[in-house]
């Protein structure tokens, strides 16, 4: 009997457990940062079964997933500008009370809620801010015009384009609420959005370098920066992680520059929204923002993770201080996609700034009123 | 117990050789195989990357195709004649585009053919892409989208084509497959769009259904699987992506038996070359544990026959290397042994004829008294009785019979005689020898001076080979008494005269000295030879031996330790006696 007992007993500690169901979660990390979360993961036992949606797609790829409800993800890591339009969908999950009830920075919390509170986890604040060269002076204060000044002064023949700058709407922005315009249906057409187009796309290739190839911008600016041929780099914090002096840097505020950073959401058709709210937990807690900040400079959004966080991520916390969030609507994604081009076309020389801004108000004016019978 | 070593080496031979052959041979093995297998699925890869290149470029060059035409559109949207040639050209140009048409942003049919109802062209958003597949009029087709914007990158359309995938169908119907290989082209939903194998399309989803398509659509670049019977391989097309982001992917399938087919022959191949190796050299191992063990058996017998007294019996052995060397040791051992215990044989003989000499002494002593009365008294009655006295005969006679006895009893009282401590040390070569010990070539040298005028008359011829040597354990008296009578018999032997030869030499064994003696004349018949030592045995005439002399020699002989025997002489003439003697300790 005993003998039985214990094969019993060994049959029973051999015979494995069910390996438990991952977690499937949807990203935008980038590869050194998909390294890092994976290994977070399997430090504290995690399954994840994550997939990476390639962020200029990124929406319109997460919105045809949710819309057709098979392979539904658990979780899922969004930009800040998106909640409104998923919100809108009613494509998420609420957020439970008890992960709502943290030591959010306010910043944070204002990027994750809508008009009824926090509607996402926030995991990372960012925005454009102005990353110099610890030799180059700083600017005199956070506005364009002092930038551009601190950037001629170290401009040179061995440095023709000292100010690293990305043809691309969200760096546009600044110069737009310099001008009075701004991102949205009702602001584009104001002639300060010309002189801001006409202004911006004068820099390049007199002040910032001539831009590369489509999809070839951040390499490009990379490089530049390496080879000390950019003294101010009008960029976001997502950058500072593949930089690798970081003794060199010295962050700069950019007046009214767009924040923005990356949420955490839980779609209404998760097979496992509690695992996916644990897992969103995690990436939250104190100890994951804290790698986060170390390794790749990201600000947390907690404020024991950003008071333990390495000086570098305080200096770009202070300089994000200035910045303000883009238009709360669902549009504000899809304006890029005019923009963009229009900037191009701008830059490129094949069209005037009023010209395009005309055209991205047509574009503009269209999308609003696709949404006003999309809602009707 | 002895054929146990062969087993035992062998069993060595096996575990230090044999079992590391085997596990080394094993794990060869299957790293061999599975690098086929791995070279198998890296080869179905490169299949399926060539294939999948060739879809990519055609379907790159269409698109920038569609794309440059929607740019020559976006910058002269309401020309409607040049819109139409546009069309007209683009359909023309390339042939895969099936219908072609231009959307307003809003999705309003502008220009050529009309879209299908449910397609989702998405034509809201940025950039260009493939969607999924769609079976129109029984065939997979799939519509491309590309936005049109003008010289300020306003979007003024989309150009939607639909591709037919025959070109799909077309590129890997015309791949050289291996046997049992199937390619698979599957959308971003699962769906299949064509086959290698031509077999009829639906649009029912293998997603969920085969686990390789599953692992396809959740790769971002390319893998392989070994499941269920089926190797397979997989790459997601680049160029091809649904409007969930997922990319198609081109699936090489191949029973797992047809692929790893070399793979199996070759580890089988293998393995019946390495048992047969190995069985060779397991026979090989066995022959040579054989060779090299039996020497040992031998040398094992041998021991057990010199534990068994018999150590002079067996044949010599011979051996390779240190084998050899032991059993020239043993050899010599076992010689050793076998004089020693011949010696110590002959030294308990010795005391044996010691007793009885002791015993034929106090007979002797006791009988010759009165004898020397008789024969006195015989010898006065004669002087009384001159001859032609009817009793001078008979006195005579008693007086003879009586003196005839006393020389018996001499000769018995010689026998038991003790050896005399009082006889002059012999000189060595080297010096003085020990008390107790003689040295042989001086004894011989003697020797020959006593016994010279005998045999003058004898008519024999004494030579001596006895170089100065080792002093043995005899006293030179006792030594020069053998070696005289030895002589003696020998020239009596020899009636028409002949060679008496002396020689003396180190035994094998080096502890013991043999001196020989021996002669021409007609030998011992081997009946008498066990005989020739004994008291009283004589093959002279009557009344010219006592029968005592070799008896004597032998008592002397033993008495030292030492050892007499008889044999055939050189070239089998004649006699030769061999006095075996210890050498003296130093």
């Amino acid at each position: 009997m005993r003998i039985a007992a214990l094969c019993l007993a060994l049959a029973a500690c051999g015979s494995e457990r069910p390996a438990p169901t991952p977690i499937r979660f949807l990203h935008t990390f980038g590869a050194d940062e998909t390294e890092l979360f994976n290994a977070t993961m399997s430090e504290r036992g995690i399954a994840v079964e994550s997939s990476l949606v390639p962020f200029a797609r990124g929406q319109q790829v997460i919105s045809e997933i949710l819309r057709a409800g098979n392979a539904c993800p658990d979780l899922i890591r969004i930009d800040a500008t998106w909640l409104p339009g998923f919100v809108a969908a009613k494509l998420l999950q609420p957020v439970p009370a008890n992960l709502a009830q943290g030591d959010w920075l306010p910043e944070a919390v204002a990027l994750a809620s809508d008009e009824n509170g926090l509607a996402a986890l926030p995991q990372a604040v960012d925005g454009l801010v102005v990353i110099r060269d610890e030799a180059a002076p700083a600017p005199a204060s956070a506005s364009i015009e002092d930038l551009i000044a601190a950037a001629k002064a170290t401009q040179h023949p061995g440095r023709p384009h000292p100010l690293g700058l990305r043809v691309d709407g969200y760096w546009l922005v600044p110069w737009l609420r310099a001008e009075g315009a701004d991102l949205a249906v009702g602001r584009i057409d104001d002639a300060g959005a010309v002189r801001a187009v006409e202004k911006f796309a004068a820099l390049f290739g007199e002040l910032a370098p001539p831009p590369p190839p489509a999809g070839g911008e951040a390499p490009d600016e990379l490089r530049r920066w390496t080879a000390h041929e950019i003294a101010y780099w009008v960029t976001g914090p997502w950058q500072v992680g593949a930089l690798g002096d970081r003794e060199r840097l010295a962050v700069t505020a950019l007046a009214r520059a767009p924040r923005g950073g990356q949420l955490l959401v839980v779609p209404a058709c998760a097979k496992n929204p509690g695992e996916g709210w644990r897992l969103a937990g995690e990436l939250t807690s104190v100890e994951v923002e804290g790698k986060f900040a170390e390794v790749f400079a990201t600000v947390p959004t907690r404020q024991a993770a950003l008071a333990a966080a390495p000086p570098l991520v305080h200096a770009i916390h202070d300089a994000l201080a200035g910045t303000e969030m883009l238009p709360r609507s669902p549009l504000t994604p899809l304006l890029f996609d005019d923009l963009n081009p229009a900037l191009a076309a701008v830059v490129n020389g094949d069209a005037k700034p009023d010209e395009v801004v005309d055209g991205v108000r047509r574009g503009w004016r269209r999308l609003e009123a696709q949404q006003h019978e999309a809602r009707r | 117990m002895r054929s146990g070593l062969r087993w035992r080496v062998l069993l060595v031979l096996s575990l230090a050789a044999v079992v590391p052959t085997v596990v080394v041979g094993v794990l060869a093995i299957m790293r061999a195989r599975h690098d086929v297998e791995n070279e198998v699925q890296r080869g179905a890869l490169a299949h399926i990357r060539a294939l999948g290149s060739s879809l990519d470029g055609t379907l790159q060059g269409t698109r920038r195709t569609i794309e440059l035409a929607a740019s020559q559109w976006a910058d002269a949207p309401q020309d409607e004649r040049e819109t139409l040639l546009l069309l007209r050209r683009l359909r023309r140009e390339v042939p895969i585009v099936k219908t072609v048409s231009i959307l307003d942003p809003d999705g309003k049919l502008l220009y050529g053919d009309p879209v299908p109802p449910g397609v989702d062209i998405g034509s809201h958003s940025f950039g260009g892409y493939i969607g999924d597949a769609v079976f129109v009029g029984g065939g997979p087709t799939v519509h491309a989208v590309v936005q049109a914007r003008g010289r300020t990158g306003e979007l003024m359309g989309v150009v939607v084509a639909a591709l037919d995938l025959g070109f799909v169908r077309d590129v890997i119907a015309a791949a050289r497959l291996g046997p049992g290989a199937r390619v698979i082209v599957v959308d971003g939903a699962g769906v299949p769009v064509a086959t290698s194998d031509n077999s009829p399309l639906s649009a029912q989803s293998l997603a969920g259904h085969d686990p390789v398509v599953d692992h396809a659509l959740a790769s971002t670049v390319e893998g392989t699987l070994s499941e269920n019977g089926w190797v397979s391989a997989y790459r997601n097309l680049s160029s091809y992506q649904s409007l969930r982001g997922v990319r198609w992917a081109i699936i090489h399938k191949q029973p797992e038996t047809q692929a790893y087919a070399l793979a199996r022959s070759t580890t089988r191949d293998t393995a019946i070359i390495g048992i047969a190796a190995l069985a060779i050299a397991l026979a090989l191992g066995a022959f040579f544990a054989t060779k090299l063990t039996r020497p040992l058996e031998k040398l094992a017998e041998r021991a057990d026959a010199i534990a068994a007294g018999h150590a002079a019996e067996a044949p010599p052995i011979s051996g390779p290397g240190e084998i050899g060397m032991l059993a020239q040791s043993v050899d010599e051992m076992a010689k050793r042994i076998a004089e020693r215990a011949e010696l110590a044989a002959a030294l308990a003989r010795g005391d044996r004829l010691a007793s009885v000499g002791v015993m034929s002494a106090q007979v002797a002593h006791e009988i010759n008294n009165p004898l020397t009365t008789v024969l006195g008294y015989a010898k006065l009655l004669l002087e009384d009785k001159p001859e032609g006295h009817p009793d001078h005969t008979a006195l005579e006679l008693i007086a003879d019979e009586a003196e005839r006895m006393k020389k018996i009893i001499g000769g018995l009282l010689e026998y038991a005689r003790a050896p005399r401590n009082s006889e002059p040390v012999t000189q060595t070569a080297t010096g003085t020898a020990a008390p107790g010990a003689s040295e042989p070539s001086a004894v011989v040298k003697h020797v020959a001076a006593l016994v010279a005028p005998q045999l003058r008359k004898a008519r024999a011829k004494l030579v001596t080979d006895v170089q100065p040597g080792k002093p043995v354990s005899i006293e030179a008296h006792a030594l020069q008494q053998v070696l005289v009578n030895l002589v003696q018999n020998a020239a009596q032997a020899m009636n028409d005269g002949g060679t008496i030869r002396v020689s003396a030499q180190p035994t094998a064994g080096g502890i013991a000295t043999q001196i020989s003696v021996s002669d021409d004349g007609p030998g011992i018949p081997p009946g008498d030879r066990a005989r020739v030592f004994d008291p009283f045995f004589t093959t002279k005439a009557p009344g010219t031996g006592t029968g005592l002399g070799l008896a004597v020699c032998r008592h002397l002989v033993a008495t030292a330790g030492g050892s007499i025997e008889v044999h055939d002489g050189p070239g089998g003439k004649g006699a030769e006696f061999r006095v075996i003697i210890p050498n003296a300790t130093t």
